[in-house]
């Protein structure tokens, strides 16, 4: 996908500040309608950043986890005053039904939001925030990401070629496709750090460790970012504001509230959504321009 | 632009009795092109270095090394690092991050230069050598050539007045090693960069080079202009010297004539100045070998034979192998060409069985490969790959060798790994870590390996990749003694000399089908890229009787 285009075009520290915002907010926010509502308003911008082909892949292990919470609260947790049914002598209470829901909603818009994280902030975008924080660590995780498919060829080649020595692990007894494989990683790893003096000298030959190191991935901070990220923060302040207010969750224990929105939720169930989506505006926008230029030629 | 100065160097290895350099002196001028000769251990290496003051070996060093008139040691940690560039050997290890465009920015971000700065300096050097469409590129994904090129390009970055550079372009294949080579000669044209360059293989160097410096057990052999250094080779006649002189060289100054090309002027070192020679008349032109075909081949009996073979390591990826037929036939000595990927290694590997192909089939003396059992497959069909490393299991090259000859099940192990210690002359290495061997040793290790089981056919992937010329010319002696005792062999190699000086057979492989399967003269005498240099100067002298007559 194009980087310079619609929400990946903004800068990684204001695309920080959404998913820090948007990850709170679907923790603080415990309300099953609220949280649904979020929920469909991530799963809208999951859709809108490369069709929902990610969201697919993980829809199975997060739906499977969602029946479990739903099932499994009820069953541990028997407070509330509610009692709706009893299951042998356990008594099933509405309070932790509604729980268990509000608590799989929650989940699902952290899945959801998790997903479209891994899709915007890239490697690159990840390396930039993390290394003002600590460069050295950075750099570790780029060598590592760096070593971990050399090695795997490696050891691909190595078990070819070893294979016509009789040392493989896909024949003979346990214990001696134990001890091949012993043999193999062995091997594997003195090749390995073999190869590691030569990549430190190369390090050295190239200045490291003479000074401080800067870090070469750079982001402009625009106007675009500007605007979001004030308007981020400002629809952030409203909602925290509304929340102290007592807005914006449902008291389940130990009785029930009334599940239904008063004119406060309301107002933060909107203000959030309106936070969710806030990014999609440079998307809309972009496609816009894309759609006139199209017209045009 | 820098001037280098060695006096009276002299370097001790800890441990060591014998001096790895002795009383070393010499000076670079500042934008010279000085290639760096002599054999293996002749301390090339430990010369360049020691004028690396960050990667210098440990050890007792005495003498001095002045860079532009300032001590090495005076200089300042971070100019040092910067005024000096060092590309070694292996591709692979010297990159360090995992994307192109970072593991060119490495270098300045270490000297914590400014983003705008490094951006700007990126876009000039990736601009230079091409490398922008490489930019977002994995750096595992690239070829050998192209991560060399990278890790020319980033040491490039610091801007170094002094590139060594040690053996860069061994491990690379002809055309990649070409195109490095390209861009070092521009590089010191176009920027006036200081460059040594330390190498094997010297005969592509030479005719680029401002200056060759040849070292011998650590002392200076000699150091004069390339034209130079082909004479005194000639005058001496030692094998080590002549073999580091250009094909053409060699050839023109072997001819009966040869005291005319002296008198009229220095020796020829490619193509086009032993033409211009011939033109002029001070050679003829007649080709001294004309080797004796072997026996008509198609007598023989097929030993192994690839019917209708079919590969692709994918089910999204092109095939490897379309369809190809080929036959092995007993006693063959056959090398195999083919382009960068164009699937030779793949095709040994089918050959020996090591993966199945996705349809078709081969066949070994009639049964299919897949019927055999995989140990007598493997014994009968002997396999070494690109890299000996990989044959290598055991902690010593005793105990590996011990282990190769038990499982082909040799009556005394022990003995026969003394008998083939002897015939390879590795006795004095038994005890070593095969990691502590050199490129040839290995080769010769993993090659006693697999000849324990006395195997019917010998496939060798690029068995003179990174071996220095002495090593390959000992394990062409042994080749030969084992296709003597009857073993046929397949040889996958860019090394065109070293198979027309060897091979009974050529064959070439394109687009996952053997194009051409002929005897050696009768193929290299079509081809102008996979020729020896002394062939592309006889195929444009000898036109066919045709063409003469036309032009009449």
């Amino acid at each position: 996908m194009n980087e310079g285009f619609g929400v990946r075009s903004l800068h990684p520290s204001v695309m920080l500040m959404y998913y820090a915002g948007g990850m709170t907010f679907g923790m603080l926010l415990f309300h099953p309608v609220i949280l649904l509502c979020g929920w469909a308003a991530s799963i809208i911008f999951n859709l809108h950043m490369d069709g929902g082909k990610a969201w697919k892949r993980w829809a199975v292990p997060a739906l499977s986890a969602l029946l479990f919470l739903l099932v499994l609260n009820p069953l541990v947790s028997h407070r509330g005053r509610t009692v709706l049914f009893y299951w042998g002598d356990i008594p099933i209470t509405l309070e932790s039904v509604v729980y268990g829901v509000t608590m799989a909603c929650s989940l699902m818009n952290l899945v959801t939001l998790f997903i479209s994280y891994r899709i915007l902030i890239t490697e690159h975008k990840f390396l930039y925030l993390f290394a003002r924080v600590s460069p050295k660590a950075a750099l570790l995780t780029m060598m590592a990401s760096g070593l971990v498919p050399r090695l795997r060829r490696r050891m691909q080649e190595l078990m070819i070629v070893q294979k016509t020595r009789g040392i493989s692990v896909t024949q003979g007894s346990l214990v001696l496709r134990a001890r091949h494989g012993t043999r193999l990683v062995g091997n594997l790893l003195s090749w390995a750090l073999e190869d590691a003096l030569q990549t430190a000298d190369s390090m050295q030959a190239r200045g490291y460790g003479t000074g401080p190191r800067s870090a070469y991935p750079a982001f402009r901070f625009r106007v675009r970012d500007g605007a979001a990220a004030a308007g981020l923060l400002i629809a952030a302040a409203v909602i925290f504001f509304l929340w102290s207010r007592g807005n914006g969750y449902l008291t389940i224990y130990p009785r029930l509230g009334s599940v239904s929105l008063s004119n406060g939720d309301i107002s933060v169930l909107v203000v959030y959504i309106l936070f969710l989506l806030l990014p999609l505006g440079w998307e809309w926008r972009d496609r816009k321009t894309w759609q006139a230029l199209n017209y045009k030629t | 632009m820098a001037s280098v100065e060695l006096q009276n160097l002299t370097f001790h290895y800890p441990d060591l009795r014998t001096a790895a350099l002795s009383n070393l002196s010499l000076s670079v001028r500042g934008g010279e092109f000085v290639v760096l000769a002599g054999p293996s251990g002749s301390g090339k290496s430990t010369l360049l270095r020691l004028l690396k003051r960050e990667v210098s070996p440990g050890g007792r060093l005495s003498g001095s090394i002045l860079l532009d008139g300032r001590p090495l040691e005076a200089w300042p940690a971070r100019e040092a690092a910067s005024a000096v560039g060092l590309v070694m050997q292996h591709p692979d290890n010297q990159l360090v991050v995992d994307s192109v465009e970072h593991e060119l920015a490495f270098g300045m971000e270490n000297f914590g230069m400014e983003r705008s700065a490094m951006r700007r300096r990126m876009a000039e050097i990736a601009g230079f050598f091409g490398l922008e469409p490489l930019l977002s590129r994995r750096t595992d994904e690239l070829s050998g050539g192209q991560k060399q090129t990278v890790n020319l390009a980033s040491v490039l970055m610091l801007q170094p007045q002094l590139l060594l550079l040690d053996e860069p372009l061994a491990q690379l294949d002809p055309l990649a090693a070409r195109d490095l080579l390209g861009m070092i000669k521009r590089l010191n044209d176009e920027w006036g960069i200081t460059v040594i360059m330390s190498e094997h293989r010297i005969d592509d160097l030479l005719p680029l080079a401002d200056r060759v410096v040849r070292l011998e057990r650590g002392g200076l052999a000699f150091d004069g202009p390339p034209r130079g250094f082909a004479e005194e080779a000639w005058r001496r006649q030692e094998p080590s010297w002549v073999e580091a002189l250009p094909a053409v060289t060699r050839w023109a100054l072997s001819q009966p004539h040869s005291e005319t090309i002296r008198d009229s002027g220095p020796p020829p070192l490619s193509v086009k100045e032993a033409r211009q020679l011939l033109d002029r008349g001070h050679l003829a032109a007649e080709s001294g070998s004309t080797r004796q075909s072997p026996s008509s081949a198609a007598a023989r009996k097929p030993l192994l034979q690839a019917d209708g073979v079919f590969f692709a390591y994918d089910k999204r990826s092109p095939a490897v192998m379309s369809g190809l037929e080929w036959t092995i036939r007993q006693g063959d000595r056959i090398a195999l060409f083919g382009g960068n990927g164009s699937g030779k290694s793949t095709l040994l590997r089918l050959l020996a069985g090591l993966f199945p192909p996705q349809r078709g089939e081969v066949l070994l003396e009639g049964v299919k490969l897949k019927r055999l059992p995989e140990a007598e497959r493997y014994t009968r069909i002997g396999y070494l790959a690109q890299n000996p490393l990989l044959h290598f299991a055991y902690d010593t090259l005793e105990e590996d060798l011990f282990q190769a000859a038990r499982r082909a099940e040799c009556p005394d192990p022990a003995a026969e790994v003394r008998r083939s210690a002897e015939r390879f002359g590795l006795q004095r290495l038994l005890d070593r870590h095969p990691h502590d061997l050199s490129g040839g040793e290995r080769q010769l290790g993993a090659l006693a390996m697999a000849l324990f089981g006395r195997p019917q056919l010998l496939l060798l992937d690029e068995p003179t990749k990174g071996v220095d010329a002495a090593a390959k010319t000992r394990l062409a002696a042994h080749l030969r003694t084992v296709h003597e005792s009857g073993t046929t062999m397949v040889i996958a190699t860019h090394d065109v000399e070293f198979s027309a000086a060897y091979a009974n057979r050529c064959s070439l492989l394109f687009q996952g089908e053997i194009v051409a399967d002929e005897e050696p003269e009768t193929f290299f005498q079509g081809n102008l890229f996979y020729a020896t240099p002394l062939h592309r100067l006889l195929n444009s002298l000898t036109s066919s009787p045709a063409e003469e007559a036309d032009v009449r």
